[in-house]
């Protein structure tokens, strides 16, 4: 059968990404309120931002943070535990808390027929949890198991010894924001009550809401519901590291037997969310492995050798400067192999200008990317509420474009030279046994 | 029983080509963005006992070039314009899909027509190779190298009988997959990538007229493929492969228990009542297995239903994960006792509950202009019209207390069950 071949369209001038216009307003006792009308589904999404996270666990209650963030779903002085959850469950609604190292995050979806009765069951857990003792002792003994059962992937066990490679014990961002086991054995109700009191404060908190919603009435609506919710939270101070990268890491190998693949991570210490380098790191990183198809790492490890099923880097969001990360996991026969390639790659980022034309794609992957990223309510929810919690400006997301248009190919190669450095970074290999390089 | 949900669709027009592509266009304007999305009507169902994993392997082969479109270069033209692309493999279908800036919807269209037009020639011994062991690394990575990894596949070959496909796992087993020749590749290709056995579904900036208009261009000359039978029977309930109770040993620190039954397929009425019976049962903290396993007994970590949208037959399973110093039979013993007492204290407004949760789910799934098109497609390609995802959405509605006690008794019975229970095998990893 013959077919034809037809010319490949060129597209023609690509559309503009628009970014959503949110309206902000103050409430009275200092909750800053984001919102974005999508009035398409008859559904809402809200995401309130504190900016307490297990940063502001005492050295001694690894983990009290965490199990605030799980208590305060377990009832509160209105309602019992399970009362709440009937609630919540015959509206239809979902109501989650995430405890990070830098914020908890509490996300309420409801469809649009149930927004009073959800934002009040907000209302209920932010402001007025009850931290029922024999609550307190289930939600415990879950989070000893949990802990436990995440070490059986060999994912997380390579996770956690890059994140104490890179930032030890004393930083935060070693630690597991969900605790370890002593901390969470320890903390009393008190102390859940004390955190609670100190911490979960409407002045520089932000709740960002995208959806469904009729804006006009959500203000008076808020400022009824949390207007009785009063005080500023303390800042959370971070301990000074020692730079990593002024040092040589030991390989870490945590050998198990038997492994049919190796879980491998190259770690270094990155920058801030703030930091102005974070949009030409994105575009470095993006070049490298940000695509696990299209980037040099990806390029090598999969489509070129078949060792993997994917691979890719990224630089964490921080507070403090987080971690930047290599992972994958290939077959454990190719350990070594695989990260003699990963050093390799990341060497070339380092030493040589990338090409024009591989820049260019880069920047036009990640700037026409942005319509996607505030496709839903969900996404617009998320993107304006990083703007919130690092305290970036409000039209950040309108000037990014522009930004990454300016990215030079000098920019890359100093990025590589200051984040994936020759020294510093961390490497570890969870599953075969591998000779240190 | 009212329901106050209104009724909800996504809207779309519809034209079949000469050749048999069906093109579905969904127009929304909300965004300068369009969801390209191609499915097949062809999956592991298509595969035989001893050649597993084919249509999956095929997936990888299709994005490794074509003769106009060197290896690479499909990701880097996507990438160029800001699109993205990706694809992947089930039971029932095989989908690519690509969300596009608008001013880039025909390069999408073109390499779609490269993937169904133009692939054969390219396809040699060194792309075959690297993507099967691409493959097993997916394999060993997904399921093997991951505790509890290989339990859904047991409990699937124990569900259905051995020549069932969906007895096996759509990824595949490892010696079938090192033992596919390039001949065979060949020709499942040529047997199921054409035409009439796809859809095309475009779906936001876009209007019907210029959607059907580059349908045409793109795809409206080539040829017509073999009609495809997919000859699998529909099979509900009391199939036994060789039902019954299996214990898997693996390296985790927990008992999980794994429940399955195979009900009625996706689409139909008692499909239906079964999903609002999943979420009934363990959709949110007050649910029927979460109240009764993790709050008031406190055996178990977690518990999660799930009902998939199979065509031959649906599968609805449970897992649950013990906690501490719980055994698997205790967590078995209490989720046989909440679904024999499932019709104590049955409300209408816990029915009402779930069926809200049920639409808040559809909803999220619909979010996206590639959601939308995936539906469209998925209810195109296993039932036949794209209108009946509309349908099967609004008719959650209908579904009352005693369509859920009615299917439940049908369908959820010990007899048909397969159960599979992971322990903690006992020798220590070394460290």
């Amino acid at each position: 059968m013959t077919r034809a071949v037809l010319p490949r369209p060129t597209p023609g001038s690509p559309p503009v990404p628009e970014v959503p216009d949110p309206e902000n307003f103050t409430l009275s006792n200092g909750l800053r309120v984001v919102c974005v009308a999508r009035p398409q589904f008859p559904q809402a999404f809200a995401r309130l931002v504190l900016r307490s996270g297990a940063a502001a666990d005492p050295a001694s209650r690894p983990g009290l943070a965490a199990m605030v963030g799980s208590l305060i779903l377990e009832g509160t002085q209105e309602l019992p535990a399970l009362d709440f959850h009937t609630r919540i469950d015959r509206l239809g609604a979902t109501l989650d808390s995430r405890v990070g190292h830098d914020f908890t995050e509490i996300d309420l979806g409801f469809l649009t027929e149930s927004r009073g009765d959800s934002l009040d069951l907000l209302r209920q857990i932010v402001v007025s949890p009850a931290f029922p003792p024999m609550e307190l002792e289930r939600i415990r003994l879950e989070t000893l198991d949990a802990l436990e059962a995440r070490l059986d992937e060999p994912a997380n066990l390579a996770d956690d010894l890059a994140a104490d490679a890179l930032f030890g014990g004393q930083h935060p961002y070693g630690r597991l924001a969900m605790g370890d086991p002593e901390g969470v054995a320890a903390v009393s109700r008190e102390e859940l009550v004390a955190f609670h009191a100190e911490h979960y404060r409407p002045d520089g908190a932000s709740l960002i809401i995208a959806g469904d919603i009729d804006i006009a009435s959500l203000r008076d609506r808020l400022e009824r519901l949390f207007g009785d919710w009063q005080g500023t939270p303390p800042e959370i101070a971070y301990p000074e590291l020692p730079d990593p990268r002024q040092t040589e890491i030991e390989l870490a190998n945590l050998e198990i037997e038997d492994s049919p693949q190796a879980e491998i991570r190259v770690a270094g210490l990155g920058m801030r969310r703030t930091d102005p380098d974070w949009i030409p790191g994105s575009v470095a990183n993006f070049i490298l492995g940000g695509s696990t198809i299209t980037g040099r790492l990806g390029s090598n490890l999969r489509e070129d050798k078949g060792w993997t099923y994917g691979v890719r880097s990224g630089f964490a969001a921080g507070l403090d400067p987080a971690g930047w990360v290599v992972e994958t996991a290939v077959g454990a026969e190719v350990a070594a192999d695989a990260l003699r390639e990963i050093a390799s790659e990341v060497g070339k980022l380092r030493d040589e200008l990338v090409d024009p034309s591989e820049l260019a794609r880069a920047k036009e992957a990640l700037i026409l990317s942005l319509p996607r990223a505030f496709e839903t309510p969900a996404r617009i929810v998320s993107r304006l509420a990083t703007l919130e919690a690092y305290g970036l400006p409000g039209d950040y997301w309108k000037g990014v474009p522009d930004r990454i248009r300016g990215v030079t190919r000098e920019q890359v190669r100093e990025i590589a030279r200051k984040y994936f450095g020759s020294e510093g970074l961390a490497r570890v290999v969870v599953g075969p046994k591998v000779e240190s390089a | 029983m009212e329901v106050e949900l209104k009724d909800f669709a996504i809207g779309f027009e519809a034209e079949t080509l000469d050749n048999g592509l069906r093109v579905i266009v969904h127009e929304d304007h909300a965004a300068p963005i369009v969801a390209v999305h191609v499915m097949y009507g062809v999956g592991s169902r298509d595969e035989h006992r001893g050649r597993t994993g084919l249509a999956h392997l095929l997936e990888h082969l299709l994005f490794e070039g074509s003769a106009n479109c060197p290896k690479g270069e499909f990701d880097r033209l996507l990438e160029n314009v800001g699109g993205t692309n990706n694809g992947s493999t089930w039971f029932d279908r095989t989908n690519y899909y690509e969300v596009v800036p608008s001013h880039a919807v025909e390069l999408a269209l073109w390499l779609e027509r490269e993937r169904m037009a133009h692939f054969l020639p390219v396809l040699d011994g060194e792309m075959l190779d690297v993507q099967r062991s691409v493959v097993i690394n997916e394999r060993k990575q997904v399921y093997e190298n991951r505790p509890y990894g290989l339990a859904y596949e047991r409990l699937n070959e124990l569900l259905f009988p051995a020549d069932h496909p969906y007895s096996w796992p759509t990824i595949g087993y490892t010696p079938d997959l090192e033992a596919v020749t390039l001949d065979e590749a060949r020709r499942f290709y040529e047997r199921y990538y054409s035409p009439n056995n796809a859809v095309l579904v475009l779906a936001g900036d876009v209007t019907f007229e210029q959607g059907v208009e580059w349908a045409t261009r793109y795809f409206g000359d080539l040829e017509r493929g073999p009609d495809v039978g997919h000859g699998i029977p529909t099979t509900v309930g009391g199939i036994r492969g060789n039902a019954g109770t299996e214990t898997l040993y693996d390296r985790v620190s927990f008992p999980r228990v794994y429940y399955a039954w195979s009900v009625p397929p996706y689409g139909s009425g008692d499909w239906i009542a079964l999903d609002v019976l999943s979420y009934l049962l363990s959709d949110g903290e007050s649910s029927r297995l979460q109240r009764s396993l993790v709050r008031e007994k406190e055996l178990v970590q977690q518990v999660d239903s799930y009902l998939y949208p199979t065509a031959s037959a649906g599968i609805f399973g449970l897992v649950a994960t013990a906690r501490s110093g719980i055994g698997s039979d205790q967590i078995c013993g209490a989720i046989d006792a909440v679904i024999e007492g499932l019709e104590m204290d049955l409300t209408e407004e816990e029915v009402v509950g779930a069926i809200r949760q049920a639409r808040r789910d559809q909803l999220n799934g619909l979010a996206t202009v590639e959601g939308r098109a995936e539906e469209l497609a998925y209810a195109a390609t296993v039932l036949g019209d794209a209108g009946r995802v509309n349908e099967i959405m609004n008719a959650y509605a209908d579904v009352t207390p005693e369509r859920v006690i009615e299917v439940a008794r049908r369908y959820l019975s010990p007899e048909y069950r397969s159960v599979v229970i992971v322990e903690p095998q006992t020798t220590e990893v070394a460290a």
